[in-house]
């Protein structure tokens, strides 16, 4: 797939070595991204179920009216945590990756600096919900659907930058038809099936938290809480199952030598893959049964499933980038000049860092308890 | 040159510096805004004031729409876009700086849960626990603003960096700590600032009084610590203090820095209203105050931008992406051998390869018509004239980065500069004078001033009109970086005159401004 013109295109690492080994940079990635992605999911797939729930809605106080007031009253805490924790694998992956990321951000330039000016929109759109509620009367609905279209579109233009950073056999056709910056990714098969994989996926794990928070309320004696459940698992059970074929998609849209690798040609990808199957169809199982259980739901373990599950899906996705850029990207060829004091400086500071915001969101939460 | 350029009609400067100087300003408020917060709220719980209390909790839900949403995302969007528009220098920084980056991550993670904690927890947490949790917001703001501050102060000097590549070298670079003190005195007073506007909703009365007074003093001595931080600042930048810089090599960095001190006095005449006559004070000041700040801050940070040129990071990295130890190699191979981005058409067209080189390497500073837009000047010159430049780029006062084209890039180059003229050829001022001025700062302008930066003073003084004009017809031999000249016989005509009264016009003032 790689011929020698391509590698003269594609833009030579730094010049300046890595400050820390290549795996250490990498377990961090995706470390951070896992906890990016359960931000993310909690926030869009919460703000998809409140948009369902704003239309289900008869009247103010109804069951669905309920659950579109509480979730919507976490979404600007939910952006910010996502935003905070999607900077940290961008960093690594610009660290480790720089060479196609830079590139198709570029390709993709005015799609790719949108993000920024439609993040704006869509995070005061969460506060307009959080903040006006019901105040905002009939325009409420159609600023919380506005608000969701631009967080999908935010989510789009990832996907978009994600897969065209490894299309490197496109990018010259790209660049020299038109420079300026007015690309998508729009020709690459596994593009759609990728996002709405993503964005799926988002439902789902959005609709197991959702489960976990009616499930605390109900303990408490909050009759909101069965309501929230059963919407919960729901979305979590169905979607699940969904998502199981949306991912076959995903799988077939990818180059066969890419898919290969999944089907006998890597081992630990091929398991991987099977484990990912295997995990799938356990969610979809554990959610149905845990449906018949009501309110009393049990998620300890379909929630571990799906951490296991998505932790497999992010290493699967690595999988695939290095069988799309096969031999233009090694690396274990990189310069490393570890800076020792700053590695061990930022564990530190982030060990501190996690107690301190431990401290204040107990404090809050034991505060809010005692009112 | 590894990287593809985005091709900006408007500019790829003048893009970063839209979102650049808005980020800026409502990032610094973050941080002073957090100070302001804590200690004025701090104040109220001393002397019981509810009422003072209840305006802090009141600016706090106005300073969190702001900064956590706007500050945050479009800090995200500096990124994002000087990645777009310097992919190299931001790969360099951040191999050269990612644990900077990423304990300034952290920081970013204790200050947004702080932020949304202090705010969520007025009526929540004790008195006490709330104070602290402002403290921690404001200790981890700043601490962001230490860290980037270094790396933004490393690219304008980058100092030992250069030689040890030791990412402590390079952050306590020289501008570190007057930038800090700068920065933070900066926040301080934008604090002040943005809490004069909250004041100014406020009902008539005593209360009303003291807060615009308590924030009028902090606007007065932020921006008098960033004047005085200012002046350490300016004498800790190696090249201003030569001198050289503000003489003329960066024609447009003496109007930005006149700027930046200008827009400093104006803010502070604004901000004394508030401290010594808090009943003037009213909503039809504010529009005023924060504009004359936000202008000023963008005068700040664009000759600091400006200041740095030809490079991106001093000394390292030329703004094109080009290192510095690279030069030897492209000045041996020429350009078309250092480009990745070279079409296939290009092997075999002309005018194709033109604009493949033109792209690497000019597009990412130049438009046509926008921001550092050729065309006003390619309208002016001639085949000739733009052939005799282009070896010479490296020489031009604006301090571009180097060019090593071979002759066959060069005439590429040259091919591509003429499909870039504008259809109708400039036109010269109607004023004599002006023409006169015109005729010079596309000539001889483009890397002499009349009396400072390689001033031509001495040189012209004793000459005549017959003898410039002979002196013209031989400029290209006088020394290798000299180019010929090549103007239209009206050009010349002016040039000739404007030269002629070379020593009127170089004691005049404002004579270096050719």
């Amino acid at each position: 797939m790689i011929t020698s013109i391509l590698s003269t295109i594609v833009p030579a690492p730094d010049a300046l070595p890595l400050p820390a080994p290549a795996p250490v940079l990498f377990f961090l990635q995706q470390l951070t991204f896992l906890l990016h992605l359960l931000a993310m999911n909690a926030l869009l797939g919460g703000l998809i179920i409140t948009l369902v729930a704003r239309i289900r809605s008869k009247g103010p106080d109804d069951h669905w009216a309920q659950l579109a007031d509480s979730i919507a009253k976490t979404s600007p805490s939910l952006v910010a945590a996502t935003v905070n924790m999607g900077v940290a694998p961008l960093l690594f992956l610009q660290t480790l990756m720089g060479q196609f990321f830079f590139t198709s951000s570029i390709l993709m330039g005015w799609g790719w600096f949108s993000v920024v000016v439609v993040m704006i929109f869509a995070y005061y759109g969460t506060y307009l919900q959080s903040f006006k509620g019901a105040s905002l009367g009939k325009s409420q609905k159609p600023i919380l659907a506005v608000t969701v279209l631009l967080f999908l579109w935010v989510g789009f233009m990832f996907t978009n930058n994600n897969t065209l950073m490894l299309q490197v056999g496109q990018w010259a056709g790209m660049y020299f038809a038109d420079a300026r910056g007015l690309h998508l990714n729009l020709g690459d098969p596994q593009l759609w099936p990728r996002y709405l994989h993503m964005v799926l996926g988002a439902v789902a794990v959005g609709g197991l938290m959702l489960a976990w928070w009616g499930r605390v309320r109900h303990l408490r004696g909050d009759e909101r809480g069965a309501f929230m459940v059963k919407v919960g698992v729901d979305n979590f059970t169905w979607l699940t199952l969904v998502n199981i074929l949306v991912g076959l998609w995903f799988f077939m849209a990818l180059p066969s030598d890419v898919r290969k690798l999944f089907m006998g040609g890597d081992p630990g990808a091929s398991a991987m893959f099977g484990i990912g199957l295997v995990l799938g169809i356990g969610m979809f199982v554990l959610g149905f049964l845990a449906r018949l259980r009501g309110p009393n739901v049990r998620l300890v373990m379909p929630t571990a499933m799906t951490v296991v599950q998505m932790i497999v899906m992010i290493t699967m996705r690595d999988v695939v980038r290095n069988g799309f850029l096969g031999d233009l990207y090694k690396p274990a060829e990189f310069a490393v000049k570890t800076q020792m004091f700053n590695v061990v400086a930022f564990f530190v500071l982030l060990v501190g860092a996690v107690f301190t915001v431990i401290w204040m969101v107990r404090k809050l939460y034991l505060s809010w308890d005692n009112n | 040159m590894n990287y593809p350029v985005w091709e900006l009609s408007m500019g790829a400067g003048m893009l970063i510096a839209v979102v650049s100087i808005l980020h800026v300003f409502v990032s610094h408020f973050a941080v002073g805004g957090g100070l302001w917060l804590v200690l004025t709220e701090a104040r109220a719980n001393r002397q019981n004031d509810e009422e003072a209390r209840g305006f802090v909790k009141k600016h706090s839900r106005f300073f969190m729409l702001v900064t956590l949403v706007f500050g945050a995302i479009s800090g995200v969007g500096i990124w994002a876009t000087i990645g777009l528009i310097s992919p190299h220098g931001t790969s360099a920084l951040i191999h050269g700086f990612v644990w900077g980056w990423a304990i300034e991550w952290i920081f970013f993670f204790v200050e947004i849960a702080a932020a949304l904690v202090y705010y969520y927890g007025w009526e929540k947490l004790d008195r006490r626990t709330h104070e602290i949790v402002g403290w921690v917001y404001f200790i981890s703001a700043w601490m962001s603003l230490f860290i980037i501050n270094g790396i933004v102060t490393f690219m304008l000097t980058s100092g030992g960096w250069l030689e040890n590549h030791e990412f402590w070298t390079g952050f306590f670079n020289p501008t570190f700590w007057p930038s800090v003190f700068i920065r933070s005195f900066a926040g301080f007073g934008i604090a002040g600032m943005f809490t004069l506007m909250t004041a100014a909703n406020l009902p008539l009365g005593d209360f009303r009084t003291r807060i615009t007074r308590w924030n009028g003093g902090w606007a007065t001595v932020g921006i008098a610590g960033v004047m005085a931080s200012a002046v350490w600042y300016g004498r800790s930048v190696g090249v201003w203090t030569e001198n050289e810089a503000l003489l003329g090599a960066i024609p447009v960095l003496p109007k930005v820095v006149a700027l930046f001190k200008i827009g400093l006095v104006a803010t502070i005449s604004l901000c004394v209203i508030p401290l010594l006559l808090p009943k003037v004070w009213n909503k039809g000041l504010v529009p005023m105050l924060l504009t004359v700040g936000l202008l000023t801050m963008g005068a700040g940070e664009w000759a600091r931008e400006a200041g740095r040129k030809p490079f991106v990071i001093q000394g390292y990295m030329y703004s094109t992406g080009m290192l510095v130890a690279d030069e030897e190699a492209l000045a041996a191979d020429g350009m078309i051998a250092h480009t990745k981005w070279m079409s296939p058409e290009s092997l075999t067209d002309e005018a194709r390869r033109g604009q493949d080189l033109y792209a690497a390497w000019c597009q990412p500073c130049h438009t046509t018509n926008g921001y550092n837009g050729l065309a006003p000047f390619l309208a002016h010159w001639n085949e000739e004239t733009i052939a005799s430049l282009v070896p010479h780029l490296q020489h031009m006062r604006a301090l571009m980065p180097p060019w090593y084209g071979t002759e066959e890039e060069n005439a590429a180059l040259v091919t591509h500069l003429m499909s870039m003229k504008p259809a109708e050829p400039g036109v010269m001022p109607a004023d004599r004078q002006a023409a006169r001025i015109k005729s010079f700062a596309i000539s001889c302008g483009l890397c002499h001033t009349p009396n400072a930066y390689r001033s031509l003073t001495d040189f012209f003084t004793d000459m005549n009109a017959e003898e410039i004009d002979e002196f013209l017809d031989d400029a290209g031999d006088m020394a290798d970086e000299m180019p010929g000249y090549f103007g239209t016989e009206e050009q010349r005509e002016l040039l000739i005159e404007y030269l002629d009264a070379f020593d009127e016009v170089a004691t005049r003032p404002g004579g270096s401004e050719s």
